[in-house]
């Protein structure tokens, strides 16, 4: 048996780093000399003998043992092999070796080669970073040197390298000194209120197998430059680089930012010149005061490295522990900076000697080293873990720093200097150089040409009816004749509002001749928003139809009727106002947008040019006229001579309905908002649709948008962006087949139009680096109506002088130049689609009384499931659910809060703001529920036994945050082992840290195919009564996993599935076994209160249950049915055939079983099913039969069921898009409830459980259940009862 | 040989703004604010001052006294 010895602290950390990818090289630290001149071959083969004999590390073995990982020396030396070999074939075969991950117990930790090059020799150097540091690596280099020089110059030979006994003995000293305990305290208060540390690029900073490498000199002039700052103001050299790489850094990561600084842990100890591993990071906080001297601020974070360093032995890797930031994302330091003022090429005597670094040790992130001094010069390298990075991230930081030095070194403050280099900023400038000859004139010019031009051709048409340009000329001239005598011309404002219509774009056009902008209102607004328009915009008409009057104050200046001839006025010029459109503000108070004839004009008239728009265009206006994009869908096929199709009221939100538009008038080129392009391309009827391009704007584009588009439609595809304070779009993008963009950027600017990147200063920020976007160019508002003081506050003057919008929304350039959206900036958040200021729903909470102080978030703190939460510091009066009932009566569902979070006070920065990154994310429950399956038991007792837990914990527990650390991590990995026979991998824990998680990963839960009767669809609060939602026809519950996510983690959601679907089980007897048996299963799994709801079958469910559920003595609170109709309805239709219930399977799955008659056999259906990209289509065929029994069982239940009555209310919400041919209601249920509750929401019955119907949906619920409980606890006395 | 005690000491002081007299021959040097660039610039001074022993060595050992007695003196006797 070998003698071994435990690992020193600093080794600890790697082997863990090592132990988790135990086949990623990345530890391997090489590098080589490459040596000119003279080379005396034996010589220097004695040499590197010599050294290799008295360097004990290099024989180091490393295994893991029984009490934790183990070293030893293996007795045989290291010797060098000496390789004749080309240049690039010695490259090759370093490269090759560097790249193989050692067997530490088997394989050498270190290998040196000579390679006898024609021309010179190469000296190899490899050795796994366990055995030594950089700092070693450069004692052992320097020592070969040293040897040869001896050698050949028949000098002494140097002092020998210490024992490694050293290196142990110092660890075992500090291990256990009084020091390292009051490292760990200084640590612990010196990185209190640390932040969230991130770096500069998003992802997980786990080191990949190999890096990316830009390395550079650095020119003469900068090193004379640092020198001199250095001389001058009294500072090392190595700081002022750390500090202003630093300061670079923190640009990435919004002003602040956590570096690690490479630490050699050397001075002072007795192993200052012993080849080993001692090396440490130091985390270094970098918040530099940016007004204030650079060298000041650069003095003071010199002073906190100093000190950081004379704590400087206390392990990183421990530090990580006691801080819990130990698994998952969680980070100590974001990018390392590494001054190396050490690391020169060694000397050999006669020789010219060049040194190149091939590897030193793992790039999580970023790596910046700075290697030799500014007198001997600076080799710059930037290595970039792959993963995070792309090969052009890294050579624009390694061309950048290197500037911003130069910058910074001469500049009297940071604030100064801009972040993108010079040569950026000219190449965004380039890319707005967008200057574009167009004429001077206006809208009413433009159109009025065409008329006169092409005076047959059709102009607008609605339904059967088609004018031609001949007769809008007529009927809009005599309108704005009538307009002109009631006041109407430049300057001045005549409101619209209109369905749409035949007579909406002659009206539209009508104002703009008179020379009047138009101002359009949405008949759906509340009458008081469109009350406080009118009174800001003081129209001198409203033209309106006469079922609208009452939408507006009695003194408003109504036209319903006009002439039917007149002669048009003189009409605008260039500078006047086209239209005003009022926006959402965030004070909750409209602004109006006003645009001129100039602005608009030059987006037109673009559109047209640059896709081509001519008169055999068919254009449909499907956008409200209070969206701006219905500015170019009226207008634009006016000024090209198309043909503007109007679509009928209601009909731009059914995807069936806009897909028989499209096919009956051959349109040719229309506009979706994404989230409607989505549920368009997912309605049967847009199947084949074939036209010339689709534009999208209003939202984010995704790249899955865009694949769905074209695997299912032939036409182009554009992504526009603009607010309405640009008229309408500032930039395109062409999202073709081949755009394999992702993100899809929002592109390139318009003519004559700027679009800027800056950050919070207003300085340029570089490509890859997210800023703020403004706006430049002929296209801006003029501001808002009346409101200079918002207008003064977005429309500002930029860095070179030129008027700019502030848009709010963050954005960053591609290297390419190309604009990517971001998201907003402001507290203007977007959920699925709908803009929400969040400001608003705080009002709404502070005016309930219930709370001091309140923040709403947007949260995401699950992928792709982004919610709002509120943060709320209660007063005296607050209770359980108040606050969710007052806000369900003042606030559209789509704004009403996900989840309450109580706080004793809102957490705040240093300098007192509200400091968001604080704010919890809302607890689901520590623990979760009670192990289950036979691997969540295992990992139970497993936690408990190796985390030494006084009880067993839940599956929602986090083995680091039970105090797991690596080395308990690599002990479950035994015991499980043990247990299972199976090695999951260390790395499964660290990604699955969470005991349920890691249950599944492993994959020894017992098999569970999703089709029991209960499942749970979302965990949540243990302690509120938990939601059941009943299965559909189809007897699967699957469907309801949106709704579910969306009201947890409130409250548990479970799904019932019917037991039929096992074909083992029998069938049950009637609709009201069926929900006896439902109510034992809840009864069983829940013990208070519960809800019930289900859509379709499972709302008849759902009512029957509720009255089993009372039979038990067990209260139902909220009783909800998702678009059922009792039984009566359907006794008299007739019963499904197999191939009927697969059909039903068809809706189930959210097709239209009607669009797809051709499928009438089994096998068709089944292929359909699996072709597409639902849940249903992934079932195994005795499932599939499982669930054909249970929608032909299910159906014959629901003939034959007969209601009893339900005492308590029974809440309905109806698809009110459907129905069209049946008039199925919600009274229908009145003779089976005490009282029915009638809610709706826009989508069709199929719809009903999607994300959309569902957003809209879950707050319903919540709200309900919410008032329940508290009802329920305010008297004691059954919800129901209360209704009666 | 020309190096002393004293030079270096008064060297060590100059280099971390102290005053001389307030270093004492076991005071800590890390603690006082010498760290590795200050360290090596005053050891390739001392090495043009005659001295043979390396910058590595130096960093061995932490304060003035230890110096002296281990790397220095020994250096001269050499």
């Amino acid at each position: 048996m070998p003698d071994t010895r435990p690992l020193t602290e600093a080794q600890e950390g790697l082997w863990y780093a090592q132990a988790l990818d135990p086949a990623n090289p990345i530890l391997n630290t090489g590098q080589y000399l490459d040596l000119r001149g003279p080379v005396d071959p034996d010589a220097l083969r004695l040499a590197l003998t010599r050294t290799l004999a008295e360097t004990e590390a290099l024989r180091l073995r490393f295994r893991q043992g029984p009490h934790g990982p183990e070293q030893w020396l293996d007795p045989a030396p290291i010797t060098p092999s000496v390789v004749n070999a080309t240049g690039p074939e010695a490259l090759a075969m370093m490269r090759a070796d560097s790249g193989r991950a050692l067997d530490l117990a088997r394989d050498p930790a270190a290998a040196f080669t000579i390679f006898i090059l024609p021309d010179r020799v190469l000296v190899y150097e490899r050795i796994h970073h366990l055995a030594i540091d950089g700092y070693g690596m450069v004692l052992l280099t320097n020592r070969i040197g040293e040897h040869y020089s001896a050698i050949v110059t028949g000098g002494p030979a140097p002092l020998p390298f210490p024992p490694l006994d050293r290196a142990h003995e110092e660890d075992a000293a500090y291990r256990a000194s009084d020091k390292r305990e009051a490292d760990a305290a200084w640590w612990r208060d010196w990185l209190r209120d640390l932040p969230e540390v991130t770096g500069p690029a998003i992802g997980t900073a786990v080191s990949a197998r190999h890096f990316l490498r830009e390395s550079r000199w650095l020119d003469g002039n900068l090193l004379a430059r640092l020198a001199a700052f250095a001389d001058a103001h009294d500072l090392n050299w190595p700081d002022v680089l750390t500090g202003l790489a630093g300061a670079y850094l923190a640009r990435w990561t919004g002003g602040c930012a956590v570096i690690g600084v490479p630490f050699m842990a050397r001075m002072g100890r007795r192993i200052a010149r012993l080849p080993c591993m001692a090396m440490n990071v130091l985390p270094q906080r970098i918040a530099l005061d940016e007004d204030a001297p650079v060298s000041d601020c650069l003095a003071a974070l010199a002073r906190d490295m100093a000190q950081a360093r004379r704590h400087g032995l206390y392990r990183s890797e421990q530090l990580r522990r006691d801080l819990g930031l130990v698994g998952g994302a969680r980070r100590l330091y974001g990018p390392l900076v590494n001054v190396q003022p050490f690391d020169r090429a060694p000397r050999f005597a006669g020789l010219q000697v060049d040194l190149h670094i091939l590897g030193a040790g793992a790039v999580d992130d970023l790596t910046l080293t700075f290697r030799g001094d500014p007198q001997a010069g600076l080799l710059f390298e930037v290595d970039a873990n792959p993963n995070l990075y792309s090969p052009q991230d890294v050579a624009g930081h390694a061309a950048r720093l290197p500037d911003f030095i130069a910058a910074a070194l001469v500049a009297a403050t940071l604030a100064q200097v801009p972040t993108a280099s010079r040569a950026e900023i000219a190449a965004a400038a380039a890319v707005n150089a967008t200057d574009h000859p167009v004429p001077d004139t206006t809208l009413v010019a433009l159109i009025e040409a065409q008329m006169a031009a092409t005076p047959d051709a059709p102009a607008v048409t609605f339904g059967n009816a088609t004018i031609s340009f001949a007769d809008l000329n007529r009927r809009s001239a005599a309108l704005s004749a009538h307009l002109a005598t009631l006041g109407a011309g430049p300057g001045r404002i005549v409101a619209v509002a209109l369905d749409r219509s035949l007579d909406l774009p002659v009206v539209l056009l009508a104002i703009l001749r008179a020379g009047a902008a138009y101002l359009p209102l949405d008949p759906d607004h509340p009458p008081e928003r469109i009350a406080r328009i009118l009174a800001m915009a003081q129209p001198v008409a409203v033209v309106t139809q006469p079922d609208l009057a009452g939408l507006f104050p009695s003194d408003a200046p109504l036209l319903t009727e006009w002439p039917a001839t007149g002669t048009p006025p003189t009409g605008p010029a260039p500078g006047d106002m086209a239209y005003v459109i009022y926006t959402s503000g965030s004070t909750g108070e409209p602004k109006g947008v006003v645009i001129d004839h100039r602005a608009i004009v030059n987006r037109l008239l673009w559109m047209r040019d640059h896709y081509g728009i001519d008169a055999s265009d068919r254009i449909l206006q499907k956008t409200p006229a209070t969206f701006d994009v219905s500015v170019w869908e009226f207008f634009l096929p006016m000024i090209a001579g198309a043909e503007l199709v109007m679509a009928p009221p209601g009909a731009h939100r059914d995807p069936s309905a806009i897909a028989a538009l499209i096919r009956r008038h051959a349109i040719t080129t229309l506009h979706f908002v994404p989230s409607m392009l989505s549920a368009f391309l997912a309605a049967p009827a847009s199947d084949g649709i074939a036209l010339r391009r689709v534009f999208c704007s209003g939202e984010e584009l995704t790249a899955d948008q865009r694949a769905r588009f074209h695997r299912r439609i032939r036409a182009e595809l554009h992504n526009l962006y603009g607010p309405t304070e640009a008229a309408v779009d500032v930039s395109f993008w062409p999202a073709g087949p081949d755009d394999a963009s992702n993100p899809l950027p929002i592109g390139w600017p318009v003519w004559n139009t700027s679009l800027h990147v800056l950050d919070d200063r207003m300085r340029p920020v570089p490509p890859g680096l997210a800023g703020h976007l403004y706006l430049g160019g002929v296209q801006l508002a003029r501001g808002y109506l009346g409101r200079d003081d918002l207008t003064a506050q977005r429309f500002v003057i930029g860095p070179d002088g030129a008027r700019l919008y502030a848009t709010g929304d963050l954005a960053r350039r591609r290297h390419d130049g190309a604009v990517v959206y971001l998201g907003r900036s402001d507290h203007q958040v977007k959920i699925r689609g709908l803009r929400i200021e969040l400001g608003e729903i705080e009002a709404a909470i502070m005016a309930s009384g219930l709370v001091r102080e309140c923040v709403v978030l947007a949260r995401e703190d699950r992928a792709g499931d982004r919610r709002l939460v509120a943060y709320l510091v209660p007063s005296d009066a607050w209770a359980e659910g108040l606050l969710a009932r007052h806000l369900s009566a003042t606030l559209p569902a789509y704004m009403l809060p996900g989840a309450e979070v109580l706080l004793d006070a809102l957490p705040v920065t240093a300098n007192g703001k509200l400091d968001r990154k604080a704010l919890p994310a809302p607890k689901v429950s520590v623990a979760g529920r009670d192990a289950e399956t036979d691997a969540e038991r295992l990992l139970a007792r497993l936690y408990a036994e190796v985390l030494h837990l006084p009880q067993v914990p839940g599956t929602q527990a986090d083995f680091f945050a039970l105090g797991g650390d690596s080395l308990s991590a690599v002990r479950l990995i035994l015991r499980i082992e043990e247990e299972t026979g199976r090695d999951p991998g260390l790395g499964t824990i660290f990604e699955h840290p969470v005991l349920g998680h890691l249950a599944a990963a492993l994959g020894t839960a017992r098999q569970d195919d999703g089709l029991n009767p209960l499942i749970l669809l979302a965990d949540g609060d243990p302690a509120a009564a938990p939601l059941f939602l009943i299965h559909p026809a189809g007897g699967i519950a699957w469907g309801y996993r949106h709704l579910a996510r969306l009201i947890a983690p409130a409250r548990r959601v479970w799904g019932i599935q019917h037991p039929g679907l096992d074909l083992t089980v029998p069938l049950p007897g009637s609709l009201d076994d069926l929900a006896r048996d439902y109510a034992a299963r809840i009864a069983a799994v829940a013990d208070g209160p519960v809800h019930l709801a289900g859509w379709s079958v499972g709302g008849i469910l759902a009512q029957a249950t509720a009255i089993e559920l009372a039979a038990l003595g067990r209260r139902a609170g909220l009783v909800a049915a998702l678009d059922s109709y009792p039984a009566d309805v359907w006794r008299d239709e007739p019963e499904p055939d197999p191939v009927a219930a697969l059909r039903a399977l068809l809706a189930i799955a959210g097709h239209d079983p009607d669009a797809h008659r051709d499928l009438d056999t089994r096998p068709k259906v089944v292929a359909f099913l699996r072709a597409g990209d639902t849940a249903l289509g992934a079932l195994p065929e005795p499932v599939l039969d499982g669930v054909v029994r249970a929608v032909t069982d299910t159906n014959r239940l629901v003939r034959g069921h007969h209601h009893r009555r339900w005492t308590g209310t029974l809440t309905h919400i109806r698809a009110g898009l459907d129905h069209q041919d049946r008039d199925l209601r919600a009274a229908m249920w009145r003779p089976h409830a005490a009282w029915i509750e009638e809610l709706s929401v826009p989508f069709l019955h199929p719809a009903m459980t999607s994300i959309e119907a569902s957003a809209l949906i879950a707050p319903m619920l919540a709200a309900r259940m919410d008032q329940a409980a508290a009802k329920g606890s305010a008297s004691g006395r059954d919800p129901a009862m209360v209704s009666m | 040989m020309t190096l002393t005690l004293d030079r270096m000491r008064a060297d060590v002081a100059r280099a971390i703004h102290m005053d001389p007299s307030d270093i004492r021959d076991d005071d800590h040097l890390g603690d006082l604010g010498l760290d590795s660039l200050r360290l090596m610039r005053l050891v390739l001074a001392w090495e043009e001052a005659g001295l043979t022993a390396n910058f590595s060595l130096f960093a061995e050992y932490e304060t003035l006294g230890d110096w002296w007695t281990h790397i220095v003196a020994p250096d001269a006797d050499a």
